[in-house]
């Protein structure tokens, strides 16, 4: 084990790497793709309301769902209330660092190590988001005009929620991430495959 | 068996070719309604600007659908929008509550329209109002425009919208008032026209006017392509009659067509010439040589109405039955030659045969003509109640003709009197209605007709009505206009704007109360407000919604007050509380679930209360009200 992790990369597979740092690195000064989208529809609504998250904010159409959500005493969606967004782009970018990294200095553990703390962040973040929302269907003003029992909703997928349907999907930015997310695996997979077929040059140390 | 499908077969063919021929009979009216045919939630091709006449106001329709979209109120206060009733908009209106609304100009560049602004004349009192089609309201009027009486021959643009013109309907001994006596027209009374200049973002300011003999300006129309430059009048009554006009005014031969050089007529205004009348300085043809030529033309014409390439006037008869077309290219070069028949009050006179390019024969009581882009015109015959068709150039003859029904004034077509008219549609705009829809008594509607006029013979698609009484209107292709959805709050900069809870208050200044209210689904805050009586208060209202179509009214119980807030808009209204008591106030445009909740009480306390010289909502209000909003 220790030994697997002392190992190297072939250069394709540091390619793959590099690529991955690529890719996380200029999250922190150009958080421009969304990382969630909420598509909200209703009949007086014929073009869709929109929620866009994205690593530093919120943005779309909030004061027209803010001035619905009052009626139900549902919180309303401010991107001040969010401290993720002061460290969330900051985090990629280390990730990002990582992974180079792991590719300038050719260290598998290194790779390892920014993957899984990778994977651990993601689905940190993914429950973050979760809860969230609950926090918003649940904790509903008792002085609200409209009564209404509280709800979850959607974290992924379609619901029906009041007379609004809602879609909720993850948006360009996750995709981005998430295939960075797959070329560590990618990588490691590879040089794998290779070390297999030449047993004789991978167990040789690094050079 | 196969004797039963040779049987079948037959009868099927029997239905078929029956159904067939049933449907023949229908096809025209099925195609015809097809075409005007505008699927729900789908749009429309054209806007088209109705002028409202005597109601003041522009009607908006789709066209081909022909529904009717909405109001544009000019001239005239109306609560439905409550226009008039603000203070911005009775500022506009200065009192009055009447115009007739006879001719709108939508605003051009290149000669073609542009889909900035729409301008419309006020005839009776010589006003031209400026609408913007960001929004579609009214945020102009110029005028009562010194020394003109009557401006009917008004606005009509010039190609990049330099000018809007008017000109005198009604001579009268300037400046108004003037005491004179009607026997001593030819001497004392005095035609104008006057040349109003639009600034590029749209403000009307007086150019120039030019002191023409007292004939009644009825019509006009701008040059474009080589006649750019200059702008064409017609005019009846150049008998000088005074009284009985049908019959006195009716008498000579030829009237006149004016053409006004506006680039020199502006020079020499801008040199200081002229007499001052009624404040302006006035150019007197008699002094200021190459500014305005009189051409002669058959018989009381009406419309003039320039060709898309420039080069022909088609001026319409009215009283003869024929289109007089002048050339403009003969016109420079009789002037150029300085060949003139005479002078009529310093003004040089043309010869009728120099100018002429053609007459056409169109038919009875020509009026007015309008263009296709594929080289024809289209004239409206009055008596006859029909439209001709007519080739522009050689043989100069109808193509076609179309009954409409009844009695056709004005006609518009699809852009159809810019530089590239797109040849789609041509609307007539009737003067009567008589037994076209469901009776409704003896105060009839005005009737219109769409018709299709892509193929070579006009097609009748559609017959609707409408409120009285459009004259001219335009149409102009609908995404050419790109009016906003909602007022933006960061770009409103009103001062009497609020824009959170916190800023609501209530100021005392004396007897004057200013009010700084904010409207939000669904509440007004504050929404008490005490005052005294005898107290003159001002209610600024501030509509923070930024989601399109929630518009918040407040209307004030048991009074003329009545205002429209759209989202982002500070609107300002004026009370007086005149007696002590408690004066309920609401929104008076349905606008959400909580609707009837949104409402409001003015506690009048007795005269010679004292009262807090400011008054700001309670903590526990605002608390309230961060806790709806968290604004």
């Amino acid at each position: 084990m220790v030994r697997y992790l002392n190992g190297t990369f072939r250069s394709s597979e540091r390619r793959l790497i590099l690529l991955a740092a690529l890719v996380l690195l200029p999250v922190f000064f150009l958080p421009v793709l969304p990382i969630w989208e909420m598509h909200l529809r209703a009949p007086q609504y014929p073009e869709g309301l929109t929620l866009t998250i994205y690593t530093n904010t919120i943005r779309g159409d909030l004061a027209k769902i803010n001035s619905l959500n009052h009626y139900v005493g549902m919180k309303a969606i401010t991107p001040a209330d969010f401290d993720e967004f002061a460290y969330l782009p900051q985090l990629l970018t280390g990730f990002g660092v990582l992974a180079l990294l792991a590719a300038l200095f050719n260290r598998r553990w290194l790779a390892v190590l920014g993957w899984v703390l990778f994977t651990a962040f993601a689905a940190y973040m993914f429950r973050d988001y979760a809860l969230w929302l609950y926090r918003y269907g649940h904790e509903l003003d008792p002085r609200a005009a409209i009564k209404m029992d509280a709800f979850m909703p959607p974290i992924i997928g379609y619901a029906k929620m009041a007379n609004f349907h809602v879609l909720s999907l993850p948006g360009p930015g996750t995709y981005i991430l998430g295939a960075a997310w797959l070329l560590g695996p990618l990588a490691l997979w590879l040089e794998r495959r290779a070390r297999r077929r030449a047993p004789t040059a991978a167990a040789t140390p690094a050079a | 068996m196969k004797r039963w499908i040779a049987v079948a077969a037959f009868l099927a063919s029997l239905i078929g070719s029956a159904a067939l021929m049933q449907g023949c009979g229908s096809v025209r009216g099925g195609t015809a309604a097809a075409k005007t045919y505008v699927k729900p939630g789908e749009h429309d091709t054209y806007y088209a600007f109705l002028s409202g006449g005597h109601s003041g106001q522009v009607l908006v329709y789709g066209i081909p659908s022909c529904r009717h979209i909405t109001t544009i109120p000019v001239f005239t206060p109306e609560p439905a929008k409550g226009y008039g009733y603000d203070e911005e908009s009775k500022a506009m209106l200065k009192g009055m509550t009447w115009g007739d609304a006879h001719h709108p100009g939508l605003s051009e560049t290149d000669g073609d329209y542009d889909g900035r602004w729409l301008f419309i004349n006020d005839m009776p009192h010589a006003r031209i109002a400026r609408i913007d089609l960001k929004d579609f309201t009214t945020r102009e009027i110029f005028g009562p425009i010194p020394n003109i009486s009557a401006a009917h021959a008004c606005p009509f643009p010039t190609p990049n919208t330099e000018y809007v013109f008017a000109a005198s309907r009604f001579s009268i001994p300037i400046p108004y008032p003037t005491v004179g006596e009607a026997k001593n027209y030819a001497r004392d009374f005095k035609g104008v026209i006057a040349g109003v200049k639009v600034s590029p973002e749209g403000h009307m300011s007086l150019g120039f006017e030019i002191l023409m003999p007292p004939f009644d300006w009825d019509l006009a129309d701008a040059g474009k392509g080589p006649s750019h430059g200059w702008e064409f009048f017609t005019c009846y009554n150049s008998e000088m009659a005074y009284d009985s006009l049908e019959i006195k005014a009716s008498q000579n031969e030829m009237d006149y067509l004016a053409a006004v050089n506006w680039r020199e007529a502006q020079k020499a205004a801008d040199a200081g010439h002229g007499r001052l009348i009624g404040g302006v300085k006035v150019l007197d043809p008699k002094e200021e040589k190459g500014i305005v030529y009189l051409i002669p033309v058959p018989k009381s014409p009406h419309g003039i109405d320039v060709d898309p390439s420039g080069q022909y006037l088609c001026v319409a008869g009215k009283l003869q039955a024929e289109v007089t077309v002048h050339s403009f290219e003969k016109m420079i070069a009789t002037i150029r030659a300085g060949k003139f028949q005479g002078e009529i009050d310093g003004i040089p006179v043309l010869a009728y045969k120099d100018v002429l390019e053609a007459k056409v024969p169109v038919g009875l009581g020509p009026l007015h003509t309008q263009f296709d882009g594929k080289g024809y015109a289209y004239t409206s015959l009055f008596l006859d109640s029909q439209i001709a068709k007519w080739k522009i150039g050689p043989p100069w003859s109808v193509t076609d003709e179309i009954d409409v029904y009844y009695s056709i004034g004005h006609l518009m077509a699809s852009e159809g009197d810019t530089r590239h008219p797109t040849g789609d549609y041509v609307v007539a705009l009737d003067k009567l209605a008589k037994d076209r829809y469901l009776p409704v008594g003896p105060s009839y509607p005005e009737a219109s007709q769409l018709i299709d006029i892509r193929g070579p013979k006009m097609e009748l698609l559609y017959d609707f009505p409408t409120y009285p009484e459009p004259h001219y209107a335009q149409m102009i292709r609908a995404e050419k206009l790109k009016p906003m959805k909602i007022y933006p709050l960061d770009e409103n900069h009103n001062p009497r704007a609020v824009k959170s809870a916190d800023q609501a208050r209530v100021e005392r200044h004396g007897r004057r109360v200013d009010a700084y209210l904010l409207a939000i689904r669904t509440h007004f805050t504050p929404d008490v407000v005490r005052v005294a009586q005898g107290d003159t208060v001002y209610f600024h209202v501030t509509n923070l919604e930024q989601d399109a179509d929630i518009t918040h009214g407040f209307g004030i119980t048991f009074s003329n007050c009545n205002m429209q807030v759209d989202p982002g808009e500070t609107k300002t209204i004026r009370w007086v509380a005149e007696k002590a008591g408690v004066t309920p106030f609401y929104c008076s445009n349905f606008c959400s679930a909580l609707h009837q909740e949104m409402q409001g009480y003015i506690e009048v306390m007795p005269s010679g209360t004292k009262l807090a010289s400011v008054a700001r909502p309670s903590p526990e209000r605002l608390a309230e009200v961060a806790a709806l909003l968290r604004r």
